[in-house]
């Protein structure tokens, strides 16, 4: 519900708009394959997007599934039981309605960018209809599910898809504008509201994704294709709102607001407990996530800011939570002596920390690839030593088990909590924690990246020859910036020990640190965001997406192929990253194949 | 002492077997500057494809005779494994051609990831280790130095078979048009063009024969050990590309004399060092350490070329 109400604000906000830069005119004539069939198409493209949104509503409308998918008791009207009850307008079909009636609304309008937000919406039709049309027909046995069968017509998704192509095609025939810029400057007190109802909506949208579909697993099997349609969705609503100007407008205007921005977004993530997803299974969800998102974001500094690809990062995730493990008192740590959470937490870091220098230090000799591959090393050490128990540390193949909780006084913050008349599930205490955790490494990142050091890391990251020509001395540099990436971690890793109160070496895996880079890529290096938004997304797919538990790495394999191949930048691109991953020609050119590469990655 | 002789006999095998895999990295980073992180899977790729050609496209009675179930075995496990990593070649790589350095390495781990685990969920029963029927004469002889050294028959196929490819390889390269055309690609690839060789069509061949040698070695490890199992990939692929390093990137003889080195490594550190075969991977990777951080080109390697 939440992204109807940003819908409807885009398109009232933007009709009466002033723009800076007016939307360059439309190409007159399209080249490429599709140059034919646009052409022909571009004096209709107002038409064609409005017969798409009619489609698009249509198809919503119509029966989906020749079949009852569900009879049990949930996920009720809310999802896809409703496939063969035409009218009940939730789940998937609301979306698809609102993208259609956003679609129609955007293409009669005379709003800036008209086209480009079309197509967003068009595209988030056509995956909707793709993903739900394709559930069907697989779990439904055939094309049968979605098409005509036993005197049953199901064409819904036919439909949808249809529209969603048709209004795609029809906006890209009548050409694709550029973004436009807004330079709207309102009161204060406007803007602070403004951002306000911003945050607490994308708090409210935060919920609704996190608890989309439910608990994964046997029971719902509908958990993963209810998610994966909601994200499909909102996908193209923000490509809409992206390409109407209006997101990079709000960036700017929380960017004149920061302290404010910042608070408040910390509230609103301290008031996810009070929303839907405040049951505890969701908390321990979101408490794991805020670890990954932790420990991404101190990978980002060695990769994102300086360049330094590494390979082993996870093991400093495991040495945090095994020195954790060690001082918590549990039974099987050799060390059995128990001190103050609080303390640990600097312990573990400051291992991390020294060990994280360890493996920085061959930086001072080994650049690239090389330096990777040195990285990985040191992780595959870091597994074996922790799999054949070293010094007996780690519990090999038994693991750290029975890790006690971290107590306030006689409170364990595993306890559920009541405010008043307000029961808050167990673990939330763990949720606040990491929140905080993860405002604080941010708040570190944060700084660190406009500090003297962080645009040090940046110029190594760029070109380290001219960097140390500049005076900078990267060899110390370098290191420093393995070893805060590595406390960061360590953070992460004493939370992870108590939270999970088991450590075992199965969590630090090569895989494991190949997942965390793939959250900084995804999310785009560099960027603050980016690392959160990333770890969110790989660490809820697999909950997500239990029924594919099978098919899970496979498909996080190619996932990784093709980021890499079509949005190399990530999600939120920074800037700098931004103009050196372009792939201009020249660049090309001038980064000859037989060329002793000079970059650091 | 005839431990420690017969400790050397099984770190020449294995490292033979950890030469031809290397090979493949070797020559791969030679032409194109890419670690091929997937590389360890094809060899893996080539083990489940000699295994499914013996298990269900042979007859029993003609997989119960060595002399035809290993030939068939090894074209069979060379030919999926050349396949795969030409379409790895063609589809993840050739389009990041001109990209930033980063983008095919991170392609790399996500090609082997999704290799791995597509033999796990398609391959019957990968998820487990599957036994490999031996591929020829089983037993061994005896080398009567102190309490006996036994050399099994396997293990001299190995390095027969290992050394004999390396050898032909190295004579290919050098020699052929072909092997001329690969030197002068992975020197400059702007200027071969310029003297008519496709670039592509070259990079394809390298790939090829990377992945040719990667199934060998794959079923040769499968009638050595007699089971394989899907994480066989990473661990030797990882040892592999310290073998060639260790030799100098971009040198099949490095590679070959680097591959022998890990097998040595492991099979001593696991017998003489603290901790036994439980570290014995250990110590490979602080071989790996030491020799990027020391001598980052390797034995073999020119010393001017530096590497970023």
């Amino acid at each position: 519900m939440s992204e109807v109400t940003s819908e409807s604000a885009s398109t009232t906000e933007t009709a009466e708009a002033p723009v800076r830069t007016v939307p360059a005119a439309p190409p007159a004539r399209h080249t490429g394959r599709l140059a034919g069939p646009l052409n022909a198409l571009a004096p209709h493209a107002k038409i064609g997007m409005v017969v798409g949104g009619v489609l698009s509503i249509v198809g919503a409308y119509l029966a989906w599934s020749t079949f009852v998918l569900n009879e049990g008791a949930y996920p009720e009207r809310a999802t896809l039981t409703m496939f063969v009850e035409p009218f009940g307008v939730t789940g998937f079909r609301l979306h698809i309605t609102l993208l259609g009636l956003a679609t129609i609304v955007v293409a009669l309008l005379r709003v800036p960018a008209k086209h480009r937000i079309v197509r967003g919406l068009g595209v988030g039709v056509t995956a909707v209809a793709v993903l739900n049309g394709l559930w069907i027909t697989v779990e439904g046995g055939g094309l049968g599910a979605i098409t005509a069968s036993d005197g049953t017509v199901a064409f819904g998704s036919i439909v949808a898809l249809v529209g969603g192509l048709v209004t795609v095609l029809s906006a890209t025939a009548g050409g694709l504008e550029d973004k436009p810029v807004w330079e709207w400057k309102l009161a204060w007190w406007v803007e602070w509201i403004l951002l306000l109802v911003v945050f607490v909506l994308i708090l409210l949208l935060v919920a609704e994704v996190l608890t989309s579909g439910g608990q994964g697993g046997v029971v719902n099997p509908y958990a993963g294709v209810v998610f994966l349609s909601l994200l499909a969705a909102l996908a193209g609503a923000f490509a809409a709102l992206n390409a109407s100007g209006l997101l990079t407008w709000v960036g700017e205007v929380s960017e004149r607001h920061r302290v404010f921005s910042v608070v408040v977004l910390l509230l609103c993530a301290l008031a996810l407990p009070f929303t839907g997803a405040g049951t505890e299974y969701w908390m321990t969800v979101a408490s794991n996530i805020g670890v990954y998102a932790a420990t991404a974001i101190g990978l980002n500094i060695v990769v994102g800011l300086a360049g330094l690809l590494d390979l082993g990062y996870v093991a400093f995730l495991g040495i945090g939570a095994f020195v954790a493990a060690n001082l918590s008192g549990a039974a099987a740590s050799v060390i059995g002596i128990h001190v103050p959470f609080l303390l640990v937490m600097v312990i573990s870091a400051v291992v991390a920390g020294i060990f994280g220098a360890i493996v920085g230090s061959p930086t001072l000799r080994v650049r690239g690839d090389y330096l990777a591959i040195v990285t990985l090393a040191f992780g595959e050490i870091f597994v074996r030593s922790a799999q054949n128990n070293i010094a007996g540390l780690t519990g090999g193949a038994n693991a750290i088990p029975n890790i006690p909780q971290v107590a306030l006084g006689s409170f364990q913050f595993n306890q559920s909590i009541s405010l008043g008349p307000i029961q808050l599930p167990g673990g939330v205490m763990y949720y606040v924690a990491i929140v905080l955790l993860v405002a604080a490494v941010m708040l570190v990142f944060g700084n660190l990246k406009n500090s003297r050091l962080g645009r040090a890391w940046i110029a190594i990251r760029e070109d380290e020859d001219a960097a140390a020509a500049m005076g900078i001395r990267t060899g110390p540099i370098k290191i420093l910036a393995f070893l805060i990436g590595a406390m960061l971690a360590g953070f992460a890793g004493a939370f992870f020990a108590h939270k999970t109160a088991v450590v075992a070496y199965d969590s630090f895996r090569f895989l494991e640190s190949v997942t965390l880079l793939a959250a900084v890529i995804l999310g785009g290096m560099g960027t603050i965001p980016g690392a959160v938004l990333g770890a969110s997304i790989l660490f809820v797919l697999p909950e997500k997406l239990r029924e594919f538990a099978d098919y899970r790495l496979l498909l996080f394999g190619l996932a990784l192929v093709l980021i890499m191949r079509f949005r190399p930048q990530g999600i939120i691109a920074d800037k700098h990253r931004k103009a050196e991953l372009a792939e201009d020609p020249e660049d090309a050119a001038k980064e000859a194949p037989g060329a002793l590469p000079t970059e650091v990655k | 002492m005839s431990i420690f002789l017969s400790q050397i006999a099984n770190g020449l095998m294995f490292g033979s077997l950890i030469a031809l895999i290397a090979i493949g990295y070797t020559m791969v980073y030679g032409i194109i500057t890419l670690i091929n992180f997937a590389h360890g899977e094809i060899f893996m790729v080539g083990a489940y494809g000699g295994l499914a050609t013996l298990t269900y496209w042979v007859p029993t009675a003609v997989v119960a005779r060595w002399y035809f179930a290993l030939p068939i075995a090894l074209v069979a496990g060379a030919l999926v494994s050349m396949l795969v990593a030409v379409a790895m070649e063609r589809f993840a790589y050739r389009p990041l051609r001109n990209a930033p350095r980063l983008a095919p390495l991170i392609t790399a781990l996500g090609v082997s990831v999704a290799l791995q685990e597509a033999v796990r969920v398609f391959y019957p029963g990968a998820t487990a280790a599957i036994p490999f029927p031996p591929l020829f004469i089983q037993g061994a002889f005896v080398i009567p130095i102190g309490d006996g050294v036994v050399i099994r028959y396997t293990g001299i196929l190995l390095i027969v078979v290992s050394l004999g490819l390396a050898f032909g390889l190295e004579r290919f390269v050098e020699r052929t048009r072909l092997g001329r055309a690969m030197r002068a690609t992975s020197q400059d690839r702007d200027t071969a063009r310029l003297m008519g060789i496709d670039p592509d069509r070259v990079i394809v061949l390298t790939f090829a024969i990377g992945g040719a040698l990667a199934g060998v070695a794959g079923v040769l490890y499968g009638s050595y050990l007699n089971n394989i199992n899907i994480d066989m990939g990473f661990q030797n692929g990882i040892f592999a590309f310290t073998a060639a390093v260790l030799g100098g990137i971009g040198n099949i003889r490095g590679a070959v004399v680097g591959g022998l080195v890990i097998g040595l490594v492991r099979a001593l550190g696991g017998q003489y060092l603290p901790g036994g075969t439980a570290y014995d991977y250990v110590w490979i990777f602080v071989v790996l350490i030491i020799v990027l951080v020391f001598r980052p080109q390797g034995f073999f390697g020119e010393s001017e070329r530096v590497r970023a």
